[in-house]
Protein backbone atom coordinates (compact mmCIF):
# COMPACT_ATOMS: atom_id res chain seq x y z
CA UNK A 1 0.00 0.00 0.00
CA UNK A 2 1.10 3.55 -0.47
CA UNK A 3 2.46 4.64 2.43
CA UNK A 4 -0.26 6.08 5.61
CA UNK A 5 1.01 9.43 5.61
CA UNK A 6 -0.80 9.70 2.78
CA UNK A 7 -3.54 9.29 4.39
CA UNK A 8 -4.64 11.50 7.06
CA UNK A 9 -8.09 10.16 8.04
CA UNK A 10 -6.43 6.67 8.94
CA UNK A 11 -3.98 8.57 10.67
CA UNK A 12 -6.79 10.51 12.70
CA UNK A 13 -9.03 7.27 13.61
CA UNK A 14 -5.94 5.72 14.81
CA UNK A 15 -5.45 8.59 17.30
CA UNK A 16 -9.23 8.98 17.65
CA UNK A 17 -9.69 5.27 19.01
CA UNK A 18 -6.27 5.86 21.48
CA UNK A 19 -8.53 8.72 23.28
CA UNK A 20 -12.13 7.15 23.01
CA UNK A 21 -10.49 3.49 24.46
CA UNK A 22 -8.04 5.41 27.02
CA UNK A 23 -5.26 2.88 25.89
CA UNK A 24 -1.39 3.35 26.05
CA UNK A 25 -0.98 2.26 22.10
CA UNK A 26 -2.62 1.44 18.94
CA UNK A 27 -1.27 -0.23 15.97
CA UNK A 28 -2.32 -0.36 12.36
CA UNK A 29 -1.06 -3.86 10.70
CA UNK A 30 -1.37 -4.08 7.02
CA UNK A 31 -0.55 -6.74 4.22
CA UNK A 32 2.44 -5.45 1.93
CA UNK A 33 0.92 -4.76 -1.45
CA UNK A 34 4.42 -7.44 -3.10
CA UNK A 35 4.44 -10.58 -1.00
CA UNK A 36 2.65 -11.80 1.74
CA UNK A 37 4.33 -9.96 4.23
CA UNK A 38 2.12 -7.95 7.21
CA UNK A 39 3.91 -5.10 8.52
CA UNK A 40 3.05 -2.37 11.04
CA UNK A 41 2.12 0.58 8.99
CA UNK A 42 1.14 3.11 11.49
CA UNK A 43 1.11 3.51 15.50
CA UNK A 44 -0.21 5.62 18.31
CA UNK A 45 1.63 6.10 21.99
CA UNK A 46 4.55 4.19 20.75
CA UNK A 47 8.00 4.16 22.94
CA UNK A 48 9.98 3.73 19.89
CA UNK A 49 10.14 2.80 16.38
CA UNK A 50 10.52 -1.16 16.80
CA UNK A 51 7.04 -1.63 15.29
CA UNK A 52 8.36 -0.03 11.81
CA UNK A 53 10.89 -2.92 11.72
CA UNK A 54 8.51 -5.95 12.88
CA UNK A 55 7.22 -8.13 10.21
CA UNK A 56 4.21 -10.03 11.64
CA UNK A 57 4.67 -13.60 11.27
CA UNK A 58 1.31 -15.71 10.05
CA UNK A 59 0.23 -17.24 12.60
CA UNK A 60 2.19 -16.34 15.48
CA UNK A 61 1.54 -13.72 18.14
CA UNK A 62 -1.54 -11.30 18.29
CA UNK A 63 -1.83 -10.00 14.65
CA UNK A 64 -0.06 -13.37 12.83
CA UNK A 65 -2.68 -15.19 15.07
CA UNK A 66 -5.66 -12.87 13.93
CA UNK A 67 -4.67 -13.08 10.24
CA UNK A 68 -4.40 -16.47 10.10
CA UNK A 69 -7.57 -16.90 12.03
CA UNK A 70 -9.76 -13.98 10.86
CA UNK A 71 -10.26 -13.59 14.92
CA UNK A 72 -10.06 -11.02 17.43
CA UNK A 73 -8.40 -11.77 20.42
CA UNK A 74 -7.54 -10.69 24.02
CA UNK A 75 -4.77 -10.57 26.30
CA UNK A 76 -5.27 -9.54 29.47
CA UNK A 77 -1.96 -10.11 31.85
CA UNK A 78 0.55 -10.88 29.44
CA UNK A 79 2.96 -13.04 29.58
CA UNK A 80 0.21 -15.08 31.21
CA UNK A 81 -1.98 -17.55 29.83
CA UNK A 82 -0.54 -17.30 26.22
CA UNK A 83 -0.54 -19.88 23.77
CA UNK A 84 3.29 -20.34 22.23
CA UNK A 85 6.16 -18.64 23.54
CA UNK A 86 6.93 -15.17 25.09
CA UNK A 87 8.96 -14.10 21.83
CA UNK A 88 5.81 -15.08 19.63
CA UNK A 89 4.59 -11.92 20.56
CA UNK A 90 7.01 -9.28 19.75
CA UNK A 91 4.52 -6.07 19.20
CA UNK A 92 3.87 -6.70 23.24
CA UNK A 93 7.12 -7.14 23.84
CA UNK A 94 8.74 -4.00 21.65
CA UNK A 95 6.30 -1.77 23.41
CA UNK A 96 5.89 -2.84 27.00
CA UNK A 97 2.68 -3.91 26.34
CA UNK A 98 0.59 -6.10 28.86
CA UNK A 99 -2.83 -6.00 27.67
CA UNK A 100 -4.20 -5.62 24.11
CA UNK A 101 -7.34 -6.09 22.32
CA UNK A 102 -6.95 -6.74 18.33
CA UNK A 103 -9.25 -7.38 15.76
CA UNK A 104 -8.95 -8.06 11.80
CA UNK A 105 -9.43 -5.90 8.93
CA UNK A 106 -11.30 -7.74 6.38
CA UNK A 107 -10.65 -6.86 2.08
CA UNK A 108 -12.53 -8.71 -0.12
CA UNK A 109 -13.95 -11.55 2.72
CA UNK A 110 -10.26 -11.98 3.47
CA UNK A 111 -8.62 -10.76 6.53
CA UNK A 112 -5.55 -8.39 5.52
CA UNK A 113 -4.74 -6.76 8.33
CA UNK A 114 -4.94 -5.71 12.30
CA UNK A 115 -6.10 -2.93 14.26
CA UNK A 116 -4.73 -3.34 18.27
CA UNK A 117 -5.00 -1.52 20.87
CA UNK A 118 -3.17 -2.44 23.82
CA UNK A 119 -2.51 -0.66 27.75
CA UNK A 120 0.88 -1.44 29.49
CA UNK A 121 -0.71 -2.30 32.51
CA UNK A 122 -3.12 -5.74 32.96
CA UNK A 123 -6.70 -4.96 31.70
CA UNK A 124 -9.97 -6.52 30.88
CA UNK A 125 -11.30 -4.45 27.53
CA UNK A 126 -15.17 -3.75 28.36
CA UNK A 127 -17.78 -4.87 25.95
CA UNK A 128 -17.93 -1.39 24.67
CA UNK A 129 -14.30 -0.12 24.42
CA UNK A 130 -14.35 -3.38 22.11
CA UNK A 131 -16.92 -2.34 19.77
CA UNK A 132 -15.17 0.84 19.84
CA UNK A 133 -12.24 -0.79 18.18
CA UNK A 134 -14.51 -3.08 15.70
CA UNK A 135 -15.97 0.21 14.82
CA UNK A 136 -12.80 1.92 13.84
CA UNK A 137 -11.72 -1.27 11.86
CA UNK A 138 -15.06 -1.29 9.83
CA UNK A 139 -13.94 2.50 8.73
CA UNK A 140 -10.28 1.70 8.29
CA UNK A 141 -11.77 -1.27 6.03
CA UNK A 142 -13.98 1.15 4.32
CA UNK A 143 -10.81 3.51 3.80
CA UNK A 144 -8.61 1.26 2.71
CA UNK A 145 -10.23 -0.76 0.34
CA UNK A 146 -8.23 1.15 -2.47
CA UNK A 147 -5.19 0.78 -0.79
CA UNK A 148 -5.09 -3.25 -0.62
CA UNK A 149 -4.31 -5.67 -3.75
CA UNK A 150 -7.96 -7.53 -3.78
CA UNK B 1 35.89 -35.78 39.83
CA UNK B 2 34.93 -38.30 37.79
CA UNK B 3 31.37 -37.54 38.73
CA UNK B 4 31.76 -34.14 37.22
CA UNK B 5 33.19 -35.57 34.44
CA UNK B 6 30.85 -38.21 33.79
CA UNK B 7 28.00 -35.75 34.50
CA UNK B 8 29.46 -33.41 31.55
CA UNK B 9 29.85 -36.36 29.11
CA UNK B 10 25.76 -36.96 29.76
CA UNK B 11 25.25 -33.06 29.33
CA UNK B 12 26.99 -32.58 26.13
CA UNK B 13 25.47 -35.91 24.33
CA UNK B 14 21.75 -34.59 25.54
CA UNK B 15 22.87 -31.59 23.64
CA UNK B 16 24.69 -33.17 20.87
CA UNK B 17 21.35 -35.71 20.57
CA UNK B 18 19.11 -32.83 20.66
CA UNK B 19 21.08 -30.72 18.01
CA UNK B 20 20.70 -33.48 15.55
CA UNK B 21 17.15 -33.83 16.33
CA UNK B 22 16.41 -30.12 15.51
CA UNK B 23 18.92 -30.28 12.32
CA UNK B 24 16.83 -33.51 11.18
CA UNK B 25 13.17 -31.51 11.80
CA UNK B 26 14.20 -28.15 9.88
CA UNK B 27 15.85 -30.10 6.79
CA UNK B 28 12.89 -32.55 6.86
CA UNK B 29 10.40 -28.96 6.96
CA UNK B 30 12.77 -27.60 4.49
CA UNK B 31 13.37 -30.04 1.83
CA UNK B 32 10.05 -32.17 2.51
CA UNK B 33 7.15 -30.17 3.82
CA UNK B 34 8.34 -26.89 2.04
CA UNK B 35 9.06 -28.64 -1.34
CA UNK B 36 5.46 -30.17 -1.20
CA UNK B 37 3.97 -26.72 -0.82
CA UNK B 38 5.90 -25.52 -3.80
CA UNK B 39 4.72 -27.86 -5.76
CA UNK B 40 1.16 -27.17 -4.88
CA UNK B 41 1.51 -23.32 -5.46
CA UNK B 42 3.18 -23.85 -8.73
CA UNK B 43 0.05 -26.46 -9.60
CA UNK B 44 -2.48 -23.44 -8.76
CA UNK B 45 -0.67 -20.68 -10.32
CA UNK B 46 -0.96 -23.36 -14.00
CA UNK B 47 -4.76 -23.86 -13.42
CA UNK B 48 -5.35 -20.43 -12.30
CA UNK B 49 -4.35 -19.40 -15.96
CA UNK B 50 -7.22 -21.78 -17.02
CA UNK B 51 -9.96 -20.24 -14.64
CA UNK B 52 -12.19 -17.39 -16.53
CA UNK B 53 -14.99 -16.96 -14.04
CA UNK B 54 -13.46 -13.94 -12.08
CA UNK B 55 -14.58 -15.00 -8.69
CA UNK B 56 -13.04 -18.47 -8.97
CA UNK B 57 -10.17 -16.60 -10.36
CA UNK B 58 -10.01 -14.55 -7.21
CA UNK B 59 -10.62 -17.46 -4.51
CA UNK B 60 -7.31 -19.22 -6.64
CA UNK B 61 -5.35 -16.48 -5.52
CA UNK B 62 -6.25 -16.01 -2.40
CA UNK B 63 -5.49 -19.64 -1.98
CA UNK B 64 -1.93 -19.33 -3.63
CA UNK B 65 -1.38 -16.38 -1.27
CA UNK B 66 -2.25 -18.55 1.73
CA UNK B 67 -0.02 -21.20 0.97
CA UNK B 68 2.55 -18.48 -0.07
CA UNK B 69 2.43 -17.26 3.48
CA UNK B 70 2.41 -21.01 4.55
CA UNK B 71 6.20 -22.17 2.48
CA UNK B 72 7.24 -18.48 3.73
CA UNK B 73 6.74 -19.65 7.64
CA UNK B 74 8.18 -22.89 7.21
CA UNK B 75 11.33 -21.63 5.92
CA UNK B 76 11.23 -19.22 8.53
CA UNK B 77 10.66 -22.02 11.26
CA UNK B 78 13.39 -24.14 9.43
CA UNK B 79 15.91 -21.26 9.61
CA UNK B 80 14.87 -20.79 13.19
CA UNK B 81 15.48 -24.34 14.32
CA UNK B 82 18.69 -24.84 11.88
CA UNK B 83 20.11 -22.48 10.03
CA UNK B 84 21.69 -24.18 6.90
CA UNK B 85 24.69 -21.55 6.58
CA UNK B 86 25.92 -22.92 10.09
CA UNK B 87 26.63 -25.89 8.10
CA UNK B 88 27.78 -24.82 4.78
CA UNK B 89 29.14 -21.14 5.23
CA UNK B 90 30.23 -20.83 9.04
CA UNK B 91 29.47 -19.44 12.11
CA UNK B 92 29.69 -15.64 11.20
CA UNK B 93 27.19 -15.84 7.96
CA UNK B 94 24.76 -18.08 9.87
CA UNK B 95 25.23 -15.09 12.67
CA UNK B 96 24.77 -12.34 10.08
CA UNK B 97 21.31 -14.29 8.36
CA UNK B 98 19.93 -14.70 11.97
CA UNK B 99 20.47 -11.05 12.89
CA UNK B 100 17.89 -10.22 9.72
CA UNK B 101 15.36 -12.35 10.78
CA UNK B 102 16.07 -11.57 14.63
CA UNK B 103 15.75 -7.51 13.33
CA UNK B 104 12.80 -8.33 11.18
CA UNK B 105 10.68 -10.60 14.45
CA UNK B 106 11.35 -7.53 16.99
CA UNK B 107 12.30 -4.31 15.44
CA UNK B 108 15.84 -4.14 17.05
CA UNK B 109 18.71 -3.40 14.94
CA UNK B 110 22.20 -5.14 15.35
CA UNK B 111 25.24 -3.58 14.46
CA UNK B 112 27.64 -6.39 14.12
CA UNK B 113 31.61 -6.17 13.47
CA UNK B 114 33.86 -8.71 13.10
CA UNK B 115 37.62 -7.93 13.62
CA UNK B 116 39.98 -10.62 11.59
CA UNK B 117 39.91 -13.26 9.47
CA UNK B 118 37.13 -15.97 10.45
CA UNK B 119 38.66 -19.42 11.27
CA UNK B 120 37.29 -22.88 10.65
CA UNK B 121 35.42 -24.20 13.81
CA UNK B 122 34.59 -27.80 14.54
CA UNK B 123 30.40 -27.40 13.72
CA UNK B 124 29.92 -29.02 17.47
CA UNK B 125 31.44 -25.82 18.98
CA UNK B 126 29.99 -23.72 15.84
CA UNK B 127 26.33 -24.67 17.00
CA UNK B 128 27.19 -23.96 20.61
CA UNK B 129 28.81 -20.46 19.99
CA UNK B 130 25.69 -19.87 17.77
CA UNK B 131 22.72 -20.91 20.11
CA UNK B 132 25.01 -18.69 23.14
CA UNK B 133 25.12 -15.77 20.38
CA UNK B 134 20.51 -16.73 19.91
CA UNK B 135 19.53 -16.99 23.41
CA UNK B 136 21.64 -14.06 24.56
CA UNK B 137 20.12 -12.19 21.26
CA UNK B 138 16.49 -13.48 22.47
CA UNK B 139 16.95 -12.65 25.95
CA UNK B 140 17.67 -8.88 24.74
CA UNK B 141 14.00 -9.02 23.15
CA UNK B 142 12.30 -10.28 26.02
CA UNK B 143 14.09 -8.19 28.67
CA UNK B 144 16.26 -5.46 28.18
CA UNK B 145 14.00 -2.65 26.56
CA UNK B 146 16.13 -1.81 23.87
CA UNK B 147 16.22 -0.69 20.07
CA UNK B 148 19.96 -1.32 19.62
CA UNK B 149 23.03 -4.26 20.02
CA UNK B 150 26.22 -3.64 19.42
CA UNK B 151 27.72 -7.06 18.42
CA UNK B 152 31.89 -7.85 17.83
CA UNK B 153 33.74 -10.58 16.85
CA UNK B 154 37.32 -10.72 17.34
CA UNK B 155 39.57 -13.55 15.37
CA UNK B 156 42.85 -14.09 16.99
CA UNK B 157 45.73 -16.87 16.33
CA UNK B 158 44.20 -18.48 19.06
CA UNK B 159 40.80 -17.54 20.21
CA UNK B 160 37.37 -16.43 18.74
CA UNK B 161 35.52 -13.76 21.61
CA UNK B 162 32.70 -12.18 20.86
CA UNK B 163 31.10 -9.47 22.59
CA UNK B 164 27.17 -8.39 23.07
CA UNK B 165 26.11 -5.21 24.33
CA UNK B 166 22.46 -3.95 24.54
CA UNK B 167 21.97 -0.63 25.71
CA UNK B 168 18.64 -1.64 27.40
CA UNK B 169 17.76 -0.74 31.11
CA UNK B 170 20.55 -3.55 32.40
CA UNK B 171 19.52 -5.72 35.91
CA UNK B 172 20.99 -6.51 38.97
CA UNK B 173 23.45 -9.69 38.64
CA UNK B 174 21.88 -12.28 41.11
CA UNK B 175 23.50 -14.76 43.08
CA UNK B 176 24.64 -17.84 41.56
CA UNK B 177 22.43 -19.81 44.49
CA UNK B 178 19.75 -18.09 42.77
CA UNK B 179 18.94 -20.51 40.40
CA UNK B 180 15.17 -20.13 39.28
CA UNK B 181 15.90 -16.29 38.10
CA UNK B 182 19.61 -17.50 36.28
CA UNK B 183 19.07 -20.95 34.67
CA UNK B 184 19.36 -19.38 31.28
CA UNK B 185 22.59 -17.52 31.88
CA UNK B 186 23.59 -20.63 33.40
CA UNK B 187 22.48 -22.96 30.98
CA UNK B 188 24.56 -20.68 28.28
CA UNK B 189 27.58 -20.34 30.65
CA UNK B 190 27.85 -24.48 30.74
CA UNK B 191 27.55 -24.66 27.20
CA UNK B 192 30.64 -22.23 26.40
CA UNK B 193 32.38 -24.73 29.25
CA UNK B 194 31.85 -27.98 27.76
CA UNK B 195 33.24 -26.68 24.43
CA UNK B 196 36.51 -25.73 26.26
CA UNK B 197 35.05 -22.17 25.95
CA UNK B 198 34.22 -19.03 28.80
CA UNK B 199 31.39 -16.95 29.05
CA UNK B 200 30.74 -13.70 31.31
CA UNK B 201 28.39 -11.51 31.91
CA UNK B 202 27.94 -7.94 33.20
CA UNK B 203 25.13 -5.65 33.97
CA UNK B 204 24.77 -2.44 35.19
CA UNK B 205 21.11 -1.09 35.98
CA UNK B 206 20.40 2.04 33.11
CA UNK B 207 23.54 1.20 31.55
CA UNK B 208 22.91 -2.52 29.64
CA UNK B 209 24.11 -5.92 29.65
CA UNK B 210 27.44 -7.03 28.35
CA UNK B 211 27.74 -10.43 27.60
CA UNK B 212 31.51 -11.73 26.65
CA UNK B 213 32.28 -15.21 25.11
CA UNK B 214 35.43 -16.72 24.37
CA UNK B 215 36.35 -20.03 22.29
CA UNK B 216 39.77 -21.32 22.12
CA UNK B 217 40.59 -23.16 18.44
Amino acid sequence: MTELNEHPAVIEICNQLKTLVSCDFVGLALQNVSGPDVRWHYAAGNLNDKYKRITVRFGKGVAGKIISSGSPMILENFPNEIIGKVTDHPIMLAENLISSYAVPLFFNGVPKGVLLVGKREAYTFTETEQKLVDESAHTLEHLLKAHIIL
Amino acid sequence: MDLISSKQQISSYIIDSQEEEIKRIALELHEGVGQNLYSILTGLQFVETGIKEPHMKNHLREMSLLIEKTIQEIRLLSVELHPPALTTLGLLPAVKNYIKLYTSTFGILVDLESDGDERPIPERKRIAVFRVCQEALVNIAKYADTSEVKMNFYWNENELKINIHDFGKGFQPVEPKDHTSSSGLAAMKERMYLTGGEFTISSKIGEGTSIQISLPF
